[in-house]
């Protein structure tokens, strides 16, 4: 029975392709001006768009790629199907699109009526600097992501990454963690 | 609000650069250069060139100066000429945005910044563009320059909202509400006197129940000594007008702040009727929206619960240190050493109280959704045989919340008793040296045992007062948002001297429009369209095309970001908003009824209307023959608790209520859309009664609702991209014939499956 099920769910899954392009005949290229461009087969997409369908979950895997009008022209199944040269422009692409600043340290929390006032560090390539996010509704904003990811959108609409919990410094931690749930 | 050009803090920055800073027009401040060091960026425009400067900014204290100040470390500085650049626009990312510039099919990103920086950016286009167009530079350029705090230079949370939280006048916002109680002045004199009288009974009690019975009556040579049923009488006559005193004070409480809350929802309730459309459907407003009633119940609570026990603590604290200090200073300094400690203690504890009580609400929140949901959604559950998953979801959210609950019952029985332990070694203390004071005869038994009881009278005061702050607090930022609704002032306003036609004919021309909701996401990019007096002019187009938005334009629920829309060749913005709104009649397929009978419903776009005129309206608009149908027919009772009734029978109350109104304009604005086929046919005649005669806007996706439209315009992501009547667009083969090629196509498979 279970097995008739699965076939019966496979089946009806199979019956959508959903369009995964072939790393072999796609050419990710940079336009002068910095855009991300594609080659495939025999169509140019001079600029196109990639989004992670699994942001969070599988940040490089199921790229959905649009063309300048927004229509998809088929998904990347992993980048890391795509050759090396291939791999750094998407990469590029998608690191531009979903810059989070990651947080370094968390200098100081203070909670003045209903607003949350964070003082951060923020690492850039070893370059680290000080940023003061107001984030309002803070059950809603600051967000953990599985057991070991934070982020903290702020009222600009920045978000802010702390990629491993575990790895903070225990004062910045203790500063976080009446506002983590 | 008022125009700035260039804030003066980054004319060192451009001179640095060799730039002419009299030759500058206007800048902005940016940050974010992801591939280097840079964190700053400045760009600034003069009639020639853009202009961008990347680097760091520090802040600095110059030698002798009294004043930080702001230094710009230029990396990087690109100038570009204005004329060949190109077109600039933004696109939104993530949490970033990035300016381009397109020129003879090429586009080159000249910036990436933080995406709260893209309403500053694009007014720096909107600069350039006017340049390049030849306008004044900085027209239409209205900045809000207050996004920060003028008094401590936080950044305003919400730049709406010029709200600092750190400084937030708390004194202000607190008279502000106190002033609804001046409507009530004598019930608040009644307050207060009972309220001091009660207060200074209290205090007073000691001193009769322990000094005056020890001292004069039970000590032999006192001044009533054995007077002992005089003594229990006094002591009972002090303690009935203390709580005579008290109840007075609550029953006329009660009686009063009710009032006042009232008269605050119904200043919510009217103010709320001021605003436009765009407060409603706005984020931030969506949100206030939902706190009105929490507020004025926090407002209220602490008006019941909190405020007047302020005053009564004060008193008592304020009274029983002033007769600590009369009765022997030496004992009250010590008692001064322990009171500190012990408002310390309290503020702590209240503290982590507040993070369990926080953890413990959103806890709570999480699960009532999860129960909601389970709810809702229980035929989707059973029928994909979720039951267990979902219990197992519930447990482990009934676990964290049960966890956090014996943290803090865990804290409450163990750090009280802790605390309170302390406070008796205090008392211990007082007592063990006020002791010796009576051996040493210093002062009297009497007098020592007072002090005592002072001392347990001054612990919860003190307990109050810790915690109570942070109650006050929550209260002013209830009240701070009632009044911003209060205040707010309505983006659709009437203009100071509106034109008021005779009649509104209904001719329109929209020359231009474009419009937005939100900075950089235009919806309608440059509309020309036009519709004579008592013709139909049909709009269609995808979702999303802005169809909707445009028939919104033309009824002023919003105002056009750029070009115009007139009516009768008056622009919509001069007339009267009253005439306007009273010309157009909106049928949606977004049909609101609200509480009470059918009658009253159809009735409520002229209340003035008869029982003929409202049946008659129903015929019309093919209402009547289900209404009569109904046990109570037009009397039947609808809204929400009311009778249920199926989308086209609301549908068509909604046009018998147009029908009523009697509009010059009819917008029909996908009005058939959720409709089976039986019932849209049975509206399209309620809608053919309707239109005869008036001008008419219909916008609907069924092609086929539109063959009789007087002209037709597709609309395909906020532009016009044909227009014409039916056979026009037919023969010309475009979007138009694509779009009813398709649905017939549609249609003849359907014919077929059945």
């Amino acid at each position: 029975m279970a097995t008739t099920q699965n076939t019966t769910a496979s089946d009806l899954s199979d019956a959508i392709d959903i369009g995964l392009l072939d790393p072999q005949k796609a050419e990710f290229y940079l336009t002068p001006g910095g855009f991300t461009g594609l080659k495939y087969g025999e169509a140019d997409y001079k600029r196109i768009t990639l989004r992670r369908a699994l942001p969070i979950g599988q940040p490089m895997a199921y790229i959905s790629v649009a063309d300048h009008d927004n229509k998809e022209i088929g998904m990347i199944g992993a980048v890391s199907e795509l050759s090396e040269e291939q791999r750094i422009i998407v990469t590029a692409e998608l690191e531009n699109r979903y810059y989070s600043p990651t947080i370094v340290e968390v200098k100081s929390v203070k909670d003045k009526l209903g607003y949350v006032y964070i003082e951060l560090v923020i690492g850039r390539e070893g370059h680290p600097y000080e940023k003061t996010c107001t984030v309002k509704d803070v059950s809603k904003n600051i967000r953990l992501l599985g057991d070991d990811r934070l982020i903290i959108f702020d009222v600009d609409g920045n978000r802010y990454l702390i990629n491993s919990l575990s790895k903070l410094d225990k004062k910045s931690l203790s500063r976080l963690e009446p506002y983590m749930f | 609000m008022k125009k700035i050009t260039i804030p003066e803090y980054m004319f060192p920055a451009f001179a640095a650069q060799g730039i002419d800073t009299s030759e500058l027009i206007y800048a902005i401040h940016t940050d974010l250069v992801l591939d280097s060091e840079d964190t700053d960026v400045y760009m600034a425009v003069s009639k020639e060139s853009l202009f961008v400067l990347c680097g760091v900014e520090k802040v600095a204290k110059t030698a002798g100066a009294r004043r930080v100040t702001t230094v710009f470390e230029a990396s990087k500085t690109e100038k570009y000429s204005l004329v060949e650049l190109g077109k600039l626009s933004t696109e939104r990312l993530l949490s970033t945005g990035r300016l381009y510039s397109e020129k003879d099919d090429a586009a080159k990103i000249l910036l990436v910044f933080s995406v709260g920086f893209l309403a500053d950016v694009e007014r720096l286009i909107k600069v350039v563009k006017n340049i390049i167009e030849g306008r004044t530079p900085l027209e239409e350029i209205v900045v809000d320059d207050k996004l920060f705090c003028p008094k401590c230079g936080t950044r305003y949370p919400e730049p709406e909202r010029k709200l600092c939280p750190k400084c937030m006048d708390k004194i202000s916002i607190t008279r502000r509400l106190l002033g609804f109680f001046k409507y009530y002045k004598n019930k608040v004199a009644i307050i207060l006197i009972t309220m001091l009288a009660g207060s200074a009974f209290a205090v007073v009690s000691p001193l009769i129940g322990t000094k005056f019975l020890f001292d004069d009556v039970l000590t032999e040579g006192g001044n009533y000594y054995g007077a002992i049923l005089g003594a229990v009488g006094l002591i009972l006559f002090v303690r009935a007008v203390h709580v005579t005193f008290n109840i007075l004070f609550s029953y006329v409480l009660a009686r009063t702040v009710p009032w006042i809350v009232y008269d605050l929802k119904l200043k919510i309730f009217e103010a709320m009727q001021r605003l436009s459309v765009g407060f409603y459907t706005s984020k931030r407003t969506g949100s206030l929206m939902n706190r009105v009633n929490r507020d004025a119940n926090n407002i209220y609570w602490f008006f019941v619960d909190g405020f007047p026990y302020v005053i009564v603590n004060i008193i008592t604290f304020t009274g029983v240190i002033t007769l600590m200090c009369v009765l022997s200073l030496k004992l009250a300094i010590v008692c001064m050493v322990i009171l500190p400690i012990a408002i310390g203690l309290f503020s702590l504890l209240w503290r982590v109280f507040r993070r369990f009580h926080h953890k413990n609400w959103v806890y709570n929140a999480q699960l009532n959704s999860m129960v909601s949901d389970s709810v809702n959604g229980q035929r989707v559950i059973k029928a994909y045989a979720r039951e267990d998953d979902e219990s197992k979801r519930f447990s482990e959210m009934g676990g964290k919340l049960a966890d956090v609950d014996i943290k803090a019952i865990n804290m409450e029985y163990t750090a009280f008793p802790l605390i309170y332990t302390f406070l008796f070694l205090g008392q211990v203390i007082v007592t063990a040296i006020g002791g010796m004071m009576v051996l040493n005869g210093e002062i009297t038994l009497g007098t020592l045992l007072t002090f005592i009881a002072y001392l347990s009278m001054l612990y919860g005061p003190l307990e109050f007062m810790s915690w109570v702050s942070n109650w006050w607090a929550r209260c002013v930022d209830s009240a701070q948002r009632v009044f911003e609704i209060m205040d707010a002032e309505p983006d659709i306003a009437e203009p100071d001297v509106p034109v008021v036609l005779d009649k509104i004919r209904g001719d329109i021309e929209i020359r231009g429009v474009k419009f937005e909701y939100d900075p950089a996401t235009p919806v309608l990019k440059g509309i020309d369209l036009s519709v004579e007096a008592g013709k139909m002019l049909g709009i269609v187009g995808k979702t999303g095309a802005g169809k909707s938005t445009l028939a919104n334009l033309i009824a002023r629920l919003y105002d056009v970001t750029e070009g115009s829309i007139t009516v009768d060749g008056v622009n919509v913005k001069e007339l009267s908003l009253a005439q306007l709104r009273k010309s157009i009649g909106i049928v949606s397929q977004d049909i609101y009824l609200f509480i009470g009978t059918i009658a009253d419903n159809i009735r409520y776009s002229n209340p003035d209307a008869g029982i003929e005129e409202v049946i008659r309206a129903a015929k019309i608009a093919s209402a009547h023959d289900f209404i009569m149908l109904l046990p109570d027919a037009y009397e039947t009772k609808v809204g929400a608790g009311g009778q249920d009734l199926s989308g086209g029978e609301k549908q068509r109350l909604s046009i018998a209520r147009t029908i009523l109104q009697n509009p010059n304009i009819l917008i029909l604005d996908e009005a058939t859309a959720a409709m089976d086929t039986q019932t849209e046919a049975n509206i399209q005649k309620a809608l053919f009664n309707l239109q005869s005669g008036r001008t008419t806007i219909a916008i609907a996706h069924r092609l086929s609702t539109l063959r009789d439209a007087d002209s037709l315009a597709v609309l395909s992501d906020g532009i016009v991209v044909e227009s014409g009547t039916h056979k026009e667009l037919m023969l010309k083969k475009g979007e138009y014939h694509k779009l009813y090629t398709i649905q017939l196509e549609g249609l003849k498979t359907i014919n077929m499956e059945d």
